[in-house]
């Protein structure tokens, strides 16, 4: 053997080993994800399905709370995986390849955890179908004209394309996995790889098609979060009707994702070392496109603060005194110091080449993007035009319980993801691996 | 009929199959990951899937804007002072579709280009999914010999007669 | 092909398509309104509304489809006290049907903004879009101690949990007179119907009718120099005009 087959050996070996080889650690995490979204998600859900909406906080003028803020949160989270992805691609960035089948499971699964809060914020889910066009003998359709129903053309296409777009990419290692397992994982994989060999036919159709997927990935990505912020933005209420809203949703979204990435990147590299082939070096490009999209973001916070104060409504004004000085101005606070002030060490290479720092920015900066989102809702809706209705608004047990089980039950899907497909792309590193140059044969450079 | 070599390097194996390829034999060409010059060597025309693509794309505008343009029509229930037809959301349900159904037929053309799914038995040698460069030589019930002989003269290491039938029937 | 495009042409024009049977509309004379809240209670009455209980009312969840704002102006001891009833504006160019995916409210040949309750799937959007609050939720399945579900009227269907309710105008009362009319082979007269706050109001504060009809009570209203509309920048065109406080009189 060569010491160039040695590395695409090890390589395969060392991605493949984190699917068979299972440690205590990881059947405790995936047992306590699962026990907490039963505990904090499914049984609170259930409660509040029988008892109605009514047991959650919102009020009225608030009529939306914290689940829809959950929801623009996931929905947020997961806008990099699959742009990233897909930008990284286009324009043939090759440090995406260790880190891109993560990103994309990040994608699926967290639109997942969003399209699962739409169900718990309406009040009749077991109706929601009623929002699909299926014909029925009443000729009844769902109204096109809706910016929900735009939400829901938008995330089907999403999720449908991220699901494609990562099943496409993931295709030839799922054959390697049916190459290198045995058992009912043999079975599994043999079904999924769809019987793929590897020929230069099927290489070369991947890349154009790949390709074709990333180009339509792109504008969707940007679609459905500018969708997203016109369930806000197309009404009349003060703090949402801002042309700016669509911009703003979109970097927030890619701004959340980004440091979501860097959270689950540190995770894996940890937790199934691939130290060798998740370096300082990616988290130095993600850190330094942190650092951009923070700045971004400041600027159209800011912008909206002026926007607010130029027009010199009291309505507005009313608003903006609420947020920056209100009930929740410390989150208000918070949140900028999250997100926009402390980024900004992110100018120093040390901090982005130093792992821990970047897991506590990009968690920091996750939780803050979380706050703004609660923000958005829990700011404006409570300060309406009459100030008769004004009313504050405060989440109940089950709101907060149900925002844990979320991330429970991301986390559970990402656990279970792991140990199916191939969390790092095999054939795209070994892209990067030297052909038989007589490197070392212990991992790449 | 068919014979597979098997060949450490990607060049080559790239050269062996350009050449067979060259001299009139029906070749392909197996490799862990996309080798760079593999489509032109073997003489693939270009890919048609853009047009999968592009078709599906029209195809997805047009749905989209027709089914919110026919479903907005069999009731009449005008909202918000705005027309029965109102375009902007209208042409935004098909943007949506456009990528919608864009996708979809991109997968679609690529799963007809790539002859996928095949859940049969086929020549096949796992090695090219780690570190082993196949060619797929194909050749008559008696020419098996002779394909041997060519793709050990081209610098196979290896070779697999009939080919490592996939699915196996054991764990490798 | 001349009937798609003419059909096309009418589709592509704003407000409602083809001509109104009625505009409905109503008149709130803010110099007459005591603040007594009758109307308050015959909505109540007339149209099911459901009583939520002390924790929810403490909760902000009360469901009072016609309210009475109270608005303080001044310091003490100069203290004046304004009453704003509030009630759906049945906006022409409503804000809340536009959001709702599945079109459980729209806006019909009467000129009244309509909920169709086992449409609404609880979203809660058109609530969070209406400028003027007057949409309420049912948090809870609502309930009447025995015998109060004695006294629900039969005419107004009672609403589940999940589902959103608002100021109909009185719907059931406009059916039945379009009904008699339609036997009697004319037009409803321009007052003839009186929604139940409308009939209540011991100072005639209320006026209901045809704003179609030139000399109902609503029209003339409409053109009296104390008319506006709550919240007119917003620009949804409300069809309840409000007559402000004043010294000028019709």
């Amino acid at each position: 053997m060569t010491e160039q087959g040695l590395s695409h050996a090890r390589l395969n070996r060392d991605v493949l080993r984190t699917l068979t080889e299972t440690g205590p650690v990881y059947w405790w995490a995936l047992g306590l994800a699962l026990a907490v979204s039963l505990v904090c998600f499914f049984l609170p859900w259930g409660y509040q399905l029988v008892a109605g909406v009514g047991v959650a906080g919102m009020n009225r003028p608030l009529v939306w709370g914290m689940y829809l803020s959950n929801f623009i949160f996931w929905i947020g989270l997961s806008h990099s995986g699959t742009l990233l992805s897909a930008v990284l691609h286009i324009t043939g960035s090759p440090w995406r390849r260790a880190i891109y089948r993560s990103a994309e499971a990040m994608t699926l699964f967290s639109l997942m955890v969003a399209v699962l809060f739409v169900f718990v914020h309406v009040g009749r889910p077991w109706n929601i179908y009623w929002s699909l066009p299926y014909p029925n003998q009443r000729e009844l359709w769902p109204n096109f004209r809706s910016p929900l129903l735009f939400d829901v053309t938008a995330i089907t296409t999403y999720l449908t394309a991220s699901f494609t777009f990562l099943f496409m990419g993931a295709m030839p290692d799922l054959a390697a996995a049916r190459d290198g397992t045995t058992g009912w994982r043999k079975t599994l994989y043999t079904w999924l790889a769809l019987g793929w060999r590897g020929t230069e036919r099927e290489w070369h159709h991947l890349g154009w098609a790949y390709t074709f997927f990333a180009v339509l990935i792109i504008p969707l990505a940007v679609s459905v979060h500018s969708i997203v912020s016109w369930d806000f933005a197309l009404s009349t209420v003060p703090g949402f009707h801002q042309t700016v809203f669509a911009p703003y949703f979109v970097v927030g979204a890619i701004y959340s994702g980004t440091a979501g990435i860097v959270t689950v990147m540190f995770l894996l590299r940890k937790l199934y070392h691939f130290e060798a082939y998740i370096t300082e070096d990616h988290f130095d490009k993600l850190g330094r496109l942190l650092l951009v999209l923070s700045l971004l973001w400041t600027y159209i916070n800011g912008l909206e603060l002026f926007t607010g104060w130029y027009s010199g409504s009291s309505a507005e004004l009313e608003t903006l005194r609420y947020k920056l000085t209100g009930l929740y101005a410390p989150l208000y606070w918070a949140m900028l110091l999250f997100c926009a002030a402390l980024p900004l060490v992110l100018t120093s290479s040390r901090v982005r080449h130093s792992f821990r720092s970047m897991l506590a920015i990009s968690v920091l900066v996750n939780i803050g993007m979380y706050f703004e989102r609660f923000l958005i809702i829990a700011t404006s809706l409570p300060r309406k035009f009459l100030p008769n209705t004004w009313r504050d608004y405060l989440p109940t047990w089950v709101e907060l319980a149900i925002l844990l089980g979320s991330l429970a039950i991301f986390v559970s899907l990402f656990l279970i993801f792991v140990k199916l497909v191939p969390s790092l792309s095999i054939y795209e590193v070994k892209e990067t691996l030297p052909h038989g140059k007589g490197a070392d044969g212990e991992g790449p450079p | 009929m068919s014979v597979l070599g098997l060949f450490a390097r990607p060049e080559t194996a790239l050269a062996a199959a350009k050449a067979l390829t060259d001299a009139g034999h029906a070749v392909s060409l197996m490799s862990p990951y996309p080798i760079e010059g593999a489509a032109e060597a073997l003489r693939l025309p270009r890919s048609p899937i853009r047009r999968y693509t592009l078709f599906g794309g029209l195809l997805g505008f047009s749905c989209g804007f027709g089914l919110a343009v026919f479903s907005a029509t069999r009731h009449l229930l005008p909202t918000g002072g705005r027309p029965i037809i109102p375009l902007p959301p209208f042409l935004l349900i098909g943007y949506e579709l456009t990528i919608l159904f864009g996708v979809l037929a991109t997968l679609l053309g690529f799963l007809i280009c790539a002859r996928l799914p095949a859940w049969r038995e086929r020549p096949y040698a796992s090695e090219t999914a780690v570190d082993k460069y196949g060619v797929l030589l194909e050749c008559g019930a008696d020419g098996e010999a002779e394909a041997e002989t060519r793709l050990r003269a081209a610098g196979a290491e290896a070779i697999r007669r009939g080919g490592e039938l996939m699915p196996p029937e054991e764990g490798t | 092909m001349g009937d798609y495009l003419d059909k096309w042409k009418q589709y592509r024009e704003p407000g409602f398509p083809g001509q109104l049977d009625y505009a409905w509309g109503l008149a709130v004379d803010l110099d007459r309104c005591t603040g007594c809240e009758a109307c308050v209670v015959a909505c109540q009455a007339e149209n099911n509304l459901p009583i939520v209980g002390e924790k929810d009312v403490g909760e902000g969840r009360e469901i009072q489809w016609l309210r009475i704002e109270r608005y303080w102006e001044g310091e003490y001891p100069d203290l004046r006290l304004r009453f704003l009833p509030m009630l759906c504006q049945h906006c022409a160019s409503a804000p809340c049907e536009t959001v709702c995916p599945v079109a459980a409210t729209y806006h019909n040949q009467d000129g009244l903004n309509v909920q169709v309750y086992n449409r609404c799937i609880g979203t809660r959007s058109c609530a969070a879009y209406c400028p003027y609050e007057v949409r309420y939720f049912n948090w809870r399945t609502p309930r009447w101690d025995p015998p109060l579900e004695q006294q629900l009227n039969p005419d107004v269907s009672v609403r589940e949990m999940g589902v959103m309710e608002k100021c109909t105008f009185c719907i059931q009362r406009i059916r039945l007179a379009k009904d008699q009319a339609k036997d009697e082979g004319r037009r409803v007269g321009p007052d003839e119907v009186q929604p139940a706050c409308v009939q209540s109001c011991p100072s005639q504060a209320l006026r209901f009718g045809d704003r179609q009809a030139p000399d109902s009570a609503v029209s003339k209203a409409s053109r009296s120099a104390r008319a506006y509309a709550v919240l007119e920048e917003l620009n949804t065109r409300p069809v309840i005009t409000y007559l402000r406080k004043g010294e000028e009189h019709d």
